[in-house]
């Protein structure tokens, strides 16, 4: 038998590949989404390969909102960073701003009059709120829903307007100034904010009702782009998104940072009611169960706050002594570290200012949860990490 | 939802079912109610404007007939928006004073704000001793060109458009 067939001149085992296979072999499809796509959040491009539906690698490109955010504050005296750190994370303004302003409050040593501090704990958690909102309206209208979004903006507008009115501005506030805030609330603002809140608890019932148990949502997100706590601590993520694998782990609770010990509030973790731990599903019940804590505590600071003073006492011209700061704070989307260098006394401006911002950790996760996973679950993967570009590039 | 999950695939299936019509039904009917009764919250912006909040950013506007070119403004401007100068007063010229009580001894030759650079971060306005560099409420000021967005507030028409920005 001179082979398998017993034809001569025929190869000895059945050819693997031929002219006609290597023509018909599969090949992965580049696909670029973004940097204008409408479900990245903003200028994030991510280069996918495609297997028909399945993405087989995700690579992010930043870089497109990069705005030599920490280059530029070099230059700059300690006041004037506080409008460019408004912009890292634009839909949580004023947490960038207390964490920079409580780093050069604690090299500078100054005393935070009582009532400046817990109208910040105020502001950061009715932004906290606002945030959350924004994230749960994307989030909907990614997975196609459309008027969630529409009832989430429509609460997020009220706390706007009382960010407009003690600031005077929309997004981009300057309101927490080094040794204090800049305005003071009036009672009848105050009086809004609880008024707001008594109105805005049934409205959260609502938004469960109407997305977190509805199947169509449940089956877009259960079970997908998981996270395992593992993997949330070799690539460092924080937040939301570390808490919807599982581990309790919150800034405010764990390390309690200005007057956050003195209230009483839960730190939810993901439920796992419907899909696992770690899934897209948990980390927005979490998003949403962290609006509920976050009203939990507005409304206790609404009864500590007594009359006082907003500002406390700082020099005309701030010099930082010489030495480094790193503070970092529970920002809604995670930890922000801010870490200042200063010079020494002779310098208005910092030496070196560095910002380590939750969103790009999250980014670089991306690719760990990318492959195997159809193109519309990546989407609902970015929408659950819910990430800002302006922090991500700075 | 106090059901139990079957783990029987042909009852888990209708079980599936029920479950999508039911929670489909719920969301819908959410959303039905806002037919009526639900007051609009959208502004027809062009015919309906909103009041603004009385600390609102908007332009910048100097009244340069109360600055004492102290340059306090540049200074705390973090993107370096405000060209201002100014000269000193010739001998035995009349020293003027602001409304405040302060005197003129410098003689402003430009105030200047580049708006496309500005950023509306108010820094500026809170330095000014004599509080002449306010935010005004005019947020319509689109323009054709990028030169155009630089606005001198010692131009002669100035006082045309003043009191239509200025807060009363």
């Amino acid at each position: 038998m001179m082979n398998k067939w017993d034809i001569p001149g025929a190869p000895a085992e059945k050819p693997t590949h031929n002219a006609i296979t290597e023509k018909l072999k599969t090949d992965l499809l580049t696909l670029n989404m973004g940097p204008q796509h409408p479900a990245t959040h903003g200028v994030l491009r991510v280069e996918i390969k495609t297997d028909s539906e399945v993405v087989a690698a995700a690579i992010p490109h930043l870089g497109y909102l990069h705005r030599c955010m920490e280059k530029h504050c070099e230059n700059l005296d300690y006041r004037g960073v506080i409008p460019f750190v408004d912009r890292l994370d634009y839909l949580a303004s004023m947490s960038m701003e207390w964490t920079y302003v409580a780093a050069v409050e604690k090299m500078l040593g100054t005393e935070v009059p009582r009532r400046a501090e817990l109208l910040r704990i105020l502001t950061v958690e009715l932004q906290r709120i606002a945030s959350h909102l924004m994230a749960f309206g994307t989030y909907a209208l990614d997975l196609g829903a459309f008027s969630p979004f529409l009832y989430a903006f429509d609460e997020r507008e009220k706390i706007l307007r009382l960010f407009e009115e003690i600031s005077g501005a929309r997004l981009l506030y300057n309101y927490i100034w080094i040794g204090g805030v800049w305005n003071d609330w009036t009672d009848e603002q105050l009086t809004r904010v609880s008024e707001f809140l008594d109105a805005f608890e049934p409205e959260t019932d609502k938004y469960h009702d109407l997305v977190s148990v509805n199947k169509i949502f449940v089956e877009r997100t259960a079970h997908v782009g998981v996270l395992s706590v593992e993997d949330c601590f070799a690539y460092g993520a924080t937040g939301p998104v570390l808490r919807g694998s599982g581990y309790k782990w919150d800034l405010r609770k764990n390390m309690p940072y200005s007057l956050y010990s003195e209230f009483d509030f839960d730190v939810p973790v993901g439920t796992a009611e419907h899909g696992e731990l770690g899934d897209c599903w948990n980390r927005y019940i979490v998003r949403m169960l962290e609006v509920k804590e976050s009203i939990k505590i507005i409304r206790q600071v609404l009864q500590k706050l007594e009359p006082g003073s907003v500002m406390g006492k700082v020099p005309k011209i701030i010099k930082l002594p010489k030495g480094e700061v790193y503070m970092r704070q529970e920002c809604p989307r995670g930890e922000l570290g801010i870490h200042l260098v200063s010079e020494g006394t002779d310098s208005k401006e910092p030496y070196r200012l560095k910002v380590k911002s939750p969103c790009f950790t999250h980014v670089s996760m991306l690719p760990h949860m990318a492959p195997g996973q159809m193109v519309a679950d990546f989407v609902a993967s970015i929408g659950s990490i819910d990430i800002v570009l302006g922090e991500v590039d700075r | 939802m106090s059901y139990t999950v079957p783990h029987n695939s042909f009852k888990k299936y209708f079980y599936d079912l029920f479950n999508a019509v039911k929670t489909t039904v719920v969301g819908m009917w959410i959303t039905f109610r806002y037919v009526w009764g639900v007051k609009s919250v959208s502004i027809e912006y062009p015919e309906v404007r909103e009041v603004l909040p009385e600390r609102a950013r908007m332009r910048l506007f100097n009244d340069a007939q109360n600055c004492i070119s102290c340059t306090q403004c540049a200074m705390a401007c973090p993107v370096d928006c405000i060209y201002i100068s100014s000269e000193k007063l010739p001998e035995g010229a009349e020293i003027k004073k602001t409304s405040n009580g302060q005197s003129i001894r410098l003689h402003l030759t430009q105030f200047t704000i580049d708006t496309a650079l500005c950023c509306y971060c108010g820094l500026c306005t809170t330095v000014c001793p004599t509080e002449c560099l306010t935010h005004s409420h005019d947020y319509e000021f689109a323009q054709y060109t990028i030169d155009a967005m630089k606005y001198d507030y010692l131009a002669p028409d100035v006082k045309a458009w003043r009191d239509r920005i200025v807060k009363a």
